[in-house]
């Protein structure tokens, strides 16, 4: 019924230059912020509650089970950052973190050329077959991780899936994807597969907000179709593709639910510390050591944090030479 | 950029038809894209031997057409155990999708339209939150709930799902531009309380985006596996994705006990993707343009 | 319209909010309105609602018709069940209700190799406070003895695993194989096979930890010397001579390609019992229910399947092992412990309850009123095409099982013997150093857990 492009754009119309509005408007907006305060509380407070409820309160017990530790023999003591220690020396952990760091240098970069290109074509194109295609790649984003892996675990099946049809075409033995040589590249294809869809309607509404006159210009210009994409369109969407590889990069350094649902037909390649988030429930739920377990998530929670700083620093120089 | 100028439609004048490469491409990711699924919809159509061993290959459908017989036994397996299934994970996914919509529309505008001590730093703390790792989470929500009575309720699931800094960050992305200050300024002079202000001007600017966030809380909540999994115990409560899962470890373990659990995986993850594949369907209006809200800051 | 349903939109969330905000009132201030929201509902109907119940978290796949079995007979106590999730699942939730403090069942099925990390814990009751003696002679010496730690005993058996091992009557016959009895022999039949161009004899799967267990116990390995007397105290033995020339054996079959190396209990698997990849499949009483029950997808077009005992290493001291095998155990959260452990001793006791599990092949009895029964061991049992299958193999194979003494921390040694295992399959280890490995990993995680290492 409603057009979206009309809905959208009514806020918008009132809102021409927010910009200059709302610097204009600050001293104003300064005073109302000291009588009104309090009203700003009040629209956060029950998300505040919730947030406090179930989300700092148990972070801030799992801290401090993080600073005791208990062995399966022994009583509980305290031992400060001990646990930490054990941590950042524990080759379990490490090799957990070496792995989903990999992940993501290699995943990332691929997710991104996959969704990038997408939306790029999808951009150039207004056929029917176009608008199809943007709803059946974005589908797999509607199906819980959980399925998705069993689906693919079906489907990586070298007894009875697709490969073993496509192989024995040629008289070969399918390749077995799950084990420790191809488990990588295994888990990477279900996840570009679940999340691919998603980063490209974002990249996608993205290169919708460009004004298309830019592109007459950049036309008159002579450049042609595939140089106005990568040099143009590409330059002006920085922002949200680096939202993008945010949620990216804290996704997958916190890599679960797939090596969980894959692990009892991935023919002992998932290890109980494949990664570190299985490795802390594994500790806490099938090793019984609560505290260490606490310990690994937060150690997670810290390297999650310096790689998201790391790469925001990265970026952030390099959009600044960007534009200089 | 603003919000406005990211989803405006715009004419698209006189694009050339040489895009033959440009659909190749299109249609070989679509076939990507949508194999699993076909793999999924044929092999409901299968018996648990043709499922191992069909006549048709893997990709294609064998001698016998079972799907209605298999729909007929997940319906009916453990007196309907599926359907209820479908229905808690139905009322989890709206109930908490709802509220986190709510939750976050409302603190979304706070941070948005109000300036008070402590803001930027509360703002700071929530971005942060979300590299919070969930099984740090798990044990000290479980210890929470089963302290407050809550453990294998329908609350224990709910009220966690209740929490999404992502929505509150999106609200108050395309709270901060959508809704000017000077209209919430006529409307304050005019009379109208705070409140009243918010539901008769901001809710109506902020439309898109709530959409937004409701099928991004309701699809978070209807795939949650996790959570579900740790703090429920009664099986009539668990959601579709659990219980599936469940299936797959029964069907694994060594306990196969008379029925055959895979066709019935098959066929009931066919099921249960339906609903919210419908869903994304029939509102792709709403969400497209706003997906792309996180990206303006 | 629009704004109809915003407007209805709202006021559902706040209608919510209230919700929320009454129920969380309610719990927080402690006041025991909710009787509702207990530990546990029951999945099941209480047949006599004024009698007093025990939680019972349970994953058999009969579990609801014994239950009705069981309320139905008993006035003065009922079951409320619940499916907690299988094997892992379940202790991951009985782990973090331990942790805790509240949220356990009363009664709770448990693996055997899970039972001393659990009564390390202090999670499980001491069941000979409250009679469990009176069962005792209900079960062979080695079923109670796997339930048994020191004076104590931690849980009432119910189903077991003595293996054996399953053929293919067909391919056998086909390839003029004549059934192994010695691990010798099944060798040499695996080289005739190959040689033949026939499938593999077996599998080494990297996922069944215990199995590898129950084939080096078979050839004299006395992995843990572990009792509750002295909990601190561990005895650590898995690289003995035994061990080695079982992991040497396997590695053997692995390299000359004689045996597959798949993860077993999945779809792949079965897919390929199905159809005819494997020649064997070593594996205990309860897997003739496991090949039937996935919709008969392993009994395959032209399968015929048989039984036949364990091959061993020596055939004049032939030695009976267990792979798998459930208890019920009482948690240390039971409201009334003594109610708990009648439960956990009738239930799957009666004779109706246990023939439903026999017929349904749903658990292999441990109960000596099945196991000596003539009609158990005169069952032909239909998966192996009317063979006697319990009588000739199964109930010989438990009476002469002489039990097993666990570690306190199964789940982590099944993960590291994994990583052995794998390094065995992958060929980057030898099965002697993989397992002098293992004992020194294991020896180092003891005492980091605080345990005397003797």
């Amino acid at each position: 019924m409603t057009n979206p492009a009309t809905t959208l754009s009514s806020p918008g119309a009132a809102a021409t230059t927010p910009q200059a509005a709302s610097t204009s408007k600050k001293p104003q907006s300064r005073r109302r912020s000291v009588s009104r305060g309090w009203i700003g509380w009040l629209f956060i407070a029950p998300f505040g509650i919730v947030f406090v409820v179930f989300l700092v309160s148990p972070l801030a017990y799992a801290f401090y089970l993080s600073l005791f530790s208990k062995g399966l023999a022994t009583g509980t003591i305290f031992s400060g950052v001990g646990n930490y220690v054990k941590a950042f020396t524990d080759p379990e952990f490490l090799s957990g973190v070496w792995f989903v760091l990999r992940f993501a240098v290699v995943l990332i970069p691929v997710q991104m050329a996959v969704s990038l290109a997408a939306a790029l074509v999808l951009d150039s194109l207004t056929t029917r077959l176009a608008n199809f295609s943007r709803l059946m790649i974005f589908v797999p984003y509607a199906i819980p991780a959980v399925i998705g892996s069993i689906m693919w675990g079906f489907l990586y099946s070298p007894s009875f899936g697709p490969l073993n049809n496509l192989f024995s075409l040629i008289n070969q033995q399918a390749p077995e994807i799950l084990n420790s040589d191809n488990i990588f590249g295994g888990l990477m294809n279900v996840v570009v597969w679940q999340w691919a869809g998603y980063y490209m309607i974002i990249i996608y509404a993205a290169l919708r907000g460009i004004d298309p006159s830019i592109y007459e210009a950049a036309r008159i210009d002579g450049a042609n179709p595939r140089q106005i994409a990568l040099r143009v369109k590409v330059p002006m969407i920085t922002s949200a593709l680096v939202l993008i590889l945010v949620f990216a990069l804290i996704g997958t350094l916190q890599f679960f639910t797939e090596p969980q649902v894959l692990k009892p037909i991935a023919n002992g390649a998932i290890t109980a510390s494949f990664t570190p988030n299985i490795y802390a429930y594994n500790l806490a739920f099938q090793f019984s050591q609560f505290n260490y377990a606490s310990t690994i998530s937060f150690s997670l929670g810290i390297v999650v944090f310096i790689a998201v700083y790391i790469f925001l620093f990265s970026t952030r120089k390099r959009r600044g030479g960007f534009s200089s | 950029m603003t919000a406005a100028t990211i989803t405006r439609a715009r004419p698209r004048t006189g694009r050339p038809k040489r895009n033959i490469t440009a659909h190749i491409f299109l249609v070989a990711l679509v076939l990507y894209f949508l194999m699993p699924l076909w793999w999924l919809f044929v092999a409901s159509t299968k018996d648990a031997q043709g499922l191992f061993s069909g006549a048709g290959g893997a990709l294609w459908f064998d001698k016998n057409f079972n799907l209605v017989q298999n729909i007929q036994e997940l319906f009916t397996y453990k007196g309907g155990l599926y359907l209820r299934w479908l229905g808690n994970s139905a009322l989890y996914a709206v109930v908490g999708g709802v509220g986190a919509t709510v939750l976050a529309v409302l603190a979304g505008y706070g941070f948005a339209k109000f300036r008070f001590k402590g803001r930027d730093f509360s703002f700071a703390i929530l971005l942060g939150s979300v590299m919070v790792p969930l099984t740090a989470l798990v044990i000290p929500t479980f210890m929470l709930m089963s302290q407050m009575h809550l453990t294998n309720t329908i609350w224990a699931v709910i009220l966690p799902s209740l929490l999404s800094p992502f929505g509150v960050y999106l609200m108050r992305v395309y709270a901060a531009d959508a809704v000017p200050d000077e209209l919430l300024d006529a409307a304050r002079v005019d009379g109208s309380g705070e409140f009243r202000t918010f539901f008769r001007v901001a809710v109506p600017l902020m439309r898109p985006a709530i959409v937004t966030v409701l099928l991004l809380s309701v699809v978070g909540t209807w795939n949650n596996y996790f959570l579900p999994l740790a703090v429920l115990s009664d099986q009539n409560l668990y959601p579709i994705t659990v219980g599936l899962g469940g299936w797959q470890a029964l069907a694994a373990s060594n306990n196969g006990g008379g029925a055959s659990l895979y066709t019935l995986i098959v066929v009931g993850s066919l099921i249960s993707i339906i609903p919210l594949i419908i869903a994304f369907l029939s509102l792709q209006k709403y969400w497209q343009g706003g997906l792309s809200l996180g990206a303006l800051k | 319209m629009n704004k109809k349903t915003l407007v209805a939109a709202v006021s559902t969330g706040a209608l919510l909010l209230g919700l929320t905000a009454c129920s969380a009132d309610g719990s927080t201030s402690g006041a025991g309105s909710t009787a509702a929201a207990d530990a546990t509902s029951c999945s099941n109907t209480i047949v006599y609602p004024d009698a007093p119940k025990v939680s019972v978290w349970a994953w058999y796949p009969n579990i609801n018709t014994v239950v009705d079995l069981f309320n139905k007979a008993h006035k003065d106590v009922q079951v409320c069940w619940s499916n907690a999730g299988q094997g892992g699942d379940e202790y991951a939730k009985f782990s973090t209700a331990i942790a805790a403090g509240t949220g356990a069942p009363d009664v709770i099925m448990l693996e055997d190799e899970v039972l001393p990390g659990f009564e390390l814990q202090k999670a499980l009751v001491d069941l000979t406070k409250y009679g469990s003696d009176d069962v005792k002679a209900n079960f062979s010496s080695g079923a109670w003895k796997d339930v048994s730690s020191g004076s104590s005993v931690y849980a009432i058996p119910v189903d077991g695993g003595p293996m054996a091992m399953i053929y293919r009557k067909d391919i056998f016959t086909k390839y003029g194989i004549t059934i192994p009895t010695t691990w010798a022999e099944y060798e040499a039949a695996a080289v005739k096979l190959k040689a033949a161009g026939g499938p593999f004899m077996g599998d080494f799967g990297s996922n069944v930890p215990a199995w590898f267990t129950a084939l080096m116990t078979q050839n004299g390995q006395t992995a843990w010397k572990y009792d509750n007397s002295s909990p601190q105290s561990i005895g650590i033995a898995l690289n003995d001579a035994g061990s080695k020339e079982v992991a040497t054996y396997w590695q053997g079959l692995i390299s000359q390609g004689l045996v597959d190396t798949k993860d077993q209990f999945n779809t792949d698997y079965v897919g390929g019992m199905a159809s005819g990849k494997y020649a064997t499949y070593i594996s205990a009483a309860w897997a003739p229910g496991y090949l039937s029950g996935n919709g008969g997808a392993a009994t395959g077009p032209g399968a015929e399947w048989a039984v036949a005992p364990l091959p061993q290493w020596d055939t004049s001291k032939p030695v009976s092992v267990n792979w798998g095998g459930s208890t019920l155990a009482v948690t240390t959260q039971a409201k009334d412990p003594a109610l708990a452990t009648t439960v956990a001793k009738e239930l799957y006791a009666s004779d109706a309850e246990l023939k439903d599990g026999v017929d349904t092949q749903t658990i292999f009895p441990l109960s000596k009123s099945v196991l000596d029964a003539e009609w158990f061991a005169s069952t032909p049992v239909a998966f192996f095409n009317g063979q006697k299958a319990n009588g000739e193999v199964y109930i010989p194979a438990e009476n002469a099982y002489k039990g097993y003494t666990y570690s306190p921390f199964t789940t982590y040694y099944y993960s590291e013997l994994t990583k052995a295992m794998v390094t065995i399959i992958k060929q980057t280890s030898t099965g002697e150093k993989a397992l002098d490995d293992l004992q020194s990993t294991m020896s180092t995680y003891a005492k980091a857990q605080g345990f005397t290492v003797q």
